[in-house]
């Protein structure tokens, strides 16, 4: 199994929307993938099940270690397709225990969702690069990096950065997949300058081809608890979320053995 | 007017990233070179109390000498001194392993090492080279914006405890790592940091 965290320095950048489909694209190519809610907020849950709140989750997991890892895994109609909630725990966790205090649970977690047969885990976590979110980076295989295509978005890629080399000496094997724009706005000039700028400033492996567009589409699959391929008219939008995981896919080393894709 | 670049400085985002990029040459640690086993239980951050510089340093004491076996035990306080490892100069490396042997006397400890803030040994007789990475990025993660790293600790095996001690000396910040049988108390932790940094302390002037 490959555990990915979908991670960034700002909030509001669009984590759980990428988490969302790009999860489902690799469930759609026969991948078994969990996604699991890492944020406290709690946005994959509310935008997929509507019994979320009531869900115990990857808080209660690492709150209590009583909890079986079963428990908390929530099928989809897409067999390929499981999720796990962010729990009910989740509100006083979220401030408490500083960084490392959660490792040995959440690598316990990751460890368990291998031995359950999953290729793929993919992390939706809060913003910032410390705390329970620092921990899931931390353990993780890899880390992807949603950036928002605007100025302060952009700005704030040297803290990412250095945040990311700090983490990198605890978790040395840490795969940085790069960073994906998203909700870019071809109509917004300050949006395609930042997108641009943070192409020259990068390497360009570092920056994935493929970017997201800001579109109303998304609003109306999160309004409907669905991943946008699911729309009758997310078809097109699908294909920018296939096309992603095909970067991803060709990124992740073939024969490390983390990861087999079925496809 | 340019909306990214005066923010900030291409040349260091770049190096940073090139960083990130490159395969680690960092040893990978793995479950079992970090000691991560079924028994980690996570790091502790406690902050030991600040030292008190008005009171008499604890290496200043006059103390009966205690003949015991190695405290099975973590004293909640640092037991007194059979010989305070600072009571003489002598050269650095004397000084150093008179350390060693009252952190085993008085806590217990089975091996220490010692680091520098470049990560570099400046002494390990303690068979534990494995641990040095650990040790270093347990102090780094420690560290706290605007604050001196606290100590944390990490278990390691049954009944061995990790104690990594940033300690600042004038030779800049040290990392003691030292293997005990529990976690060590604020205050013991406060008694070796100020018993290792006088230690470490150039010799006064004549």
């Amino acid at each position: 199994m490959i555990s990915i965290a979908v991670s960034s320095q700002k909030g509001g950048v669009g984590k759980t929307t990428v988490s969302i489909n790009l999860a489902h694209s690799f469930a759609r190519a026969g991948v078994k993938t969990l996604l699991v809610d890492a944020d406290p907020q709690g946005s994959v849950g509310l935008s997929l099940t509507r019994q979320s709140r009531l869900l115990a989750g990857f808080y209660d997991y690492l709150a209590d270690p009583g909890i079986p890892l079963e428990r908390l895994i929530v099928p989809t109609r897409l067999d390929t397709f499981s999720l796990v909630a962010s729990g009910q725990a989740s509100d006083y966790e979220a401030g408490g225990g500083g960084m490392g205090a959660h490792l040995a649970r959440v690598r316990a977690f990751l460890r368990g969702a291998s031995a359950r047969g999953f290729d793929l885990c993919l992390i939706d976590t809060a913003a910032g690069l410390f705390g329970v979110t620092g921990d899931v980076i931390a353990s993780s295989d890899a880390i992807m990096i949603p950036q928002q295509a605007e100025p302060l978005g952009i700005r704030s890629v040297p803290k990412l950065l250095e945040g990311l080399n700090r983490l990198r000496v605890m978790n040395p094997r840490l795969s940085v997949l790069g960073v994906c724009l998203t909700m870019v706005q071809n109509d917004l000039a300050e949006s395609t300058e930042a997108a641009a700028a943070l192409r020259q400033l990068l390497p360009p492996e570092m920056v994935f081809q493929t970017q997201i567009p800001r579109d109303g589409l998304f609003v109306r699959a999160s309004a409907r608890g669905l991943p946008i391929g699911v729309l009758e008219d997310g078809a097109g939008a699908q294909v920018v979320f296939d096309s992603l995981r095909a970067e991803i896919e060709a990124k992740l080393e073939p024969n490390s053995g983390h990861y087999v894709a079925r496809g | 007017m340019d909306p990214i670049y005066p923010w900030l400085d291409p040349v260091e985002v770049r190096r940073l990233a090139d960083r990130l990029m490159k395969p680690n040459r960092e040893p990978a640690v793995t479950a079992a070179d970090a000691g991560f086993g079924e028994n980690f239980v996570g790091y502790a951050t406690e902050q030991a109390p600040p030292i008190l510089r008005e009171e008499p340093p604890a290496a200043a004491k006059v103390v009966e000498p205690r003949i015991e076996p190695v405290v099975a035990t973590p004293p909640s306080l640092p037991p007194p001194l059979p010989e305070s490892p600072t009571s003489a100069r002598g050269p650095f490396l004397d000084r150093i392993k008179r350390f060693r042997d009252w952190m085993h006397h008085n806590f217990g400890a089975t091996g220490i090492f010692i680091l520098d803030r470049e990560g570099s040994v400046i002494f390990d007789e303690s068979s534990h080279g494995r641990l040095h990475f650990l040790a270093r990025s347990l102090a780094l993660a420690s560290r706290r914006p605007g604050a001196s790293a606290g100590n944390v600790h990490v278990k390691i095996g049954a009944g061995a405890t990790l104690e990594v001690i940033p300690i600042e000396t004038a030779y800049g910040c040290l990392v003691l790592g030292a293997v005990v049988s529990e976690s060590l108390s604020p205050a013991s932790v406060t008694a070796v940091m100020d018993a290792l940094a006088q230690v470490a302390s150039p010799p006064p002037e004549a």
